[in-house]
């Protein structure tokens, strides 16, 4: 017996098809597993962060929200502190104060100097101590 | 007088040269081929001289009932033989591969493994091929299997399914794996453009030890559960791969990729080589599995470049198809090809790391088709 004749008495469609199935479901499998392998690894790493996280958040130990601070602003100023404010989220954070005067110079924002001066007196922008600075993001301004 | 003459007569007449005749001519030429193409051309070394001497050691030709041919219960090479049809060699040969082989590239790209699983098309399609062509089940699952470019699955499903063609099909697996620099670079050129074969793969992901160490321990239970007739293959591939990953065994890894498998390599190729005796191996039969086996090897390569193009239809960032030709286990021949051929190309474009991820699944793939053809067909 020879051709299609032969395979299908054999059941050869069948093997052929669920034998390559079974072959690609291994390998996928397989594929899924090592592909989140790292990540189990690295939660299983910082296991101690994560309880500790955990921990924190129990009905026990549920820390309020740090109150947001009220900080009065000229109107002119608030715009340009919202300004700033755009401009430190490209710069990221922490940001060397020099480059905020640059871009703020550059992106035509009114008196940059008394402006990021009256931010830093406000403690909108303070400094991390290692010589950058981050913005408070726990200050609303009222004007 | 005439008693010396009688004696010279019985001497002569027992001598190979006397019972030489064209067919054991043709296989000690073959033999010689194949000396050549290991040490000349170094295609395969490792595996062509051995099966090379082999073939000339089987077809010297002798008395029989002397115990010296390797089909006479009695030979020396029947009982080294043993360890082939006895399926003993294959595993030993995989605790060793296990053992010098790095997944690194495969578990920082795991997505590349599924270009081993599609290369792995060539022996079903194979399979229905021998079936279609007249072979019986069992040998046309031994057929197939050559399509998984892997010597010792090869001979290992043989000896399960078809002990008797373990001469042809050995030899043309090792023939056509030997043969891989030759066979795939036309397939690879054929399936895919220019702007394909100039695909940039990514800088694969640093891999950490942890996960080398846990990987062959989940990938031999996934697998093995999945297909349990896998076990002797992927049991020992992975074994020889803990061995190497855990480095608290370092000794045994060390065994294992050097003497253990250079022993095995070395009586696996001689009475593998030996097992071609001539009436056995020169049969229609032979000939029929030589041209499945190139049929089996072009479509895996094929299947794996195709594959490859198609799953880039879904990816932002593209995969170089040629990848996919290295889903067929040669390893490492393969991928040094598909670094060939994307060189041609781009000679600063490095697909090597990237070719043995499919590669090395490929093993893995072709082991877990064996398991699945034997289970189903002996079943």
């Amino acid at each position: 017996m020879t051709g299609i004749e032969a395979i299908s008495a054999h059941n050869g469609w069948s093997i052929a098809i669920v034998g390559i199935s079974i072959v690609f479901s291994g390998l996928v499998l397989l594929s899924l597993t090592i592909s989140q392998l790292h990540k189990a690894l690295d939660i299983w790493e910082r296991r101690g962060a994560y309880w500790e996280r955990f921990r924190r958040r129990g009905p026990e130990t549920t820390e309020t929200a740090p109150e947001r601070e009220c900080i009065y602003l000229p109107p002119n100023v608030k715009e340009s502190a919202r300004q700033c404010r755009l401009l430190v989220e490209h710069l990221g954070q922490p940001f060397p104060l020099p480059k905020l005067l640059e871009f703020s110079d550059r992106c035509g924002l009114d008196h940059p100097h008394s402006t990021i001066n009256e931010l830093l007196l406000a403690r909108v922008i303070i400094p991390d101590g290692e010589g950058f600075y981050l913005w408070n993001d726990n200050v609303e301004f009222t004007s | 007088m005439g008693n010396l003459s009688d004696l010279i007569l019985q001497f002569i007449g027992n001598t190979g040269y006397y019972m030489l005749d064209y067919r054991y001519l043709t296989m000690l030429i073959v033999g010689v081929v194949f000396i050549y193409l290991g040490i000349a051309k170094r295609y395969e070394p490792l595996l062509l001289v051995p099966i090379g001497f082999g073939i000339l050691m089987g077809n010297i030709p002798v008395f029989k009932g002397l115990g010296l041919a390797i089909y006479e219960d009695n030979s020396v090479l029947h009982y080294l033989y043993m360890g082939v049809t006895a399926g003993v060699y294959p595993p030993l040969i995989f605790l060793g591969i296990g053992a010098m082989t790095d997944f690194s590239t495969m578990l920082a790209r795991p997505l590349l493994m599924l270009l081993g699983a599609a290369a792995q098309m060539g022996i079903f399609l194979t399979f229905l091929g021998a079936l279609a062509l007249g072979f019986a089940p069992n040998e046309a699952g031994a057929i197939g299997i050559i399509g998984g470019a892997d010597g010792p699955t090869a001979i290992f499903l043989t000896a399960k399914l078809a002990p008797y063609l373990i001469g042809p099909i050995a030899v043309a697996a090792y023939s056509y794996m030997a043969l891989v620099p030759v066979i795939q670079p036309p397939i690879m050129r054929l399936l895919t453009s220019r702007k394909e074969r100039l695909i940039r793969m990514e800088e694969p992901r640093e891999v950490s030890k942890q996960e080398k160490i846990i990987f062959p321990v989940i990938g031999f239970l996934l697998c093995c559960l999945l297909a349990p007739a896998a076990l002797p293959l992927l049991g020992m591939l992975f074994f020889g791969n803990l061995l190497k990953e855990c480095v608290v065994a370092e000794r045994l890894a060390v065994a294992a990729r050097t003497s253990v498998i250079d022993t095995v390599t070395i009586l696996l190729g001689v009475t593998v080589g030996a097992s071609t005796q001539a009436d056995v191996f020169l049969t229609p039969q032979s000939v029929g599995i030589f041209v499945l086996g190139a049929l089996s090897f072009s479509i895996a390569t094929a299947s794996g470049l195709l594959f490859a193009k198609l799953i880039n239809l879904f990816l932002k960032t593209k995969i170089n198809p040629l990848l996919g030709a290295a889903g067929v286990s040669a390893v490492p021949d393969s991928a040094r090809v598909v670094q060939h051929v994307g060189q041609e190309e781009d000679p600063s474009n490095f697909l090597l790391m990237h070719a043995m991820a499919p590669n090395v699944s490929g093993v893995i793939g072709s082991a877990i088709g064996a398991g699945v053809l034997w289970s189903f067909i002996v079943t």
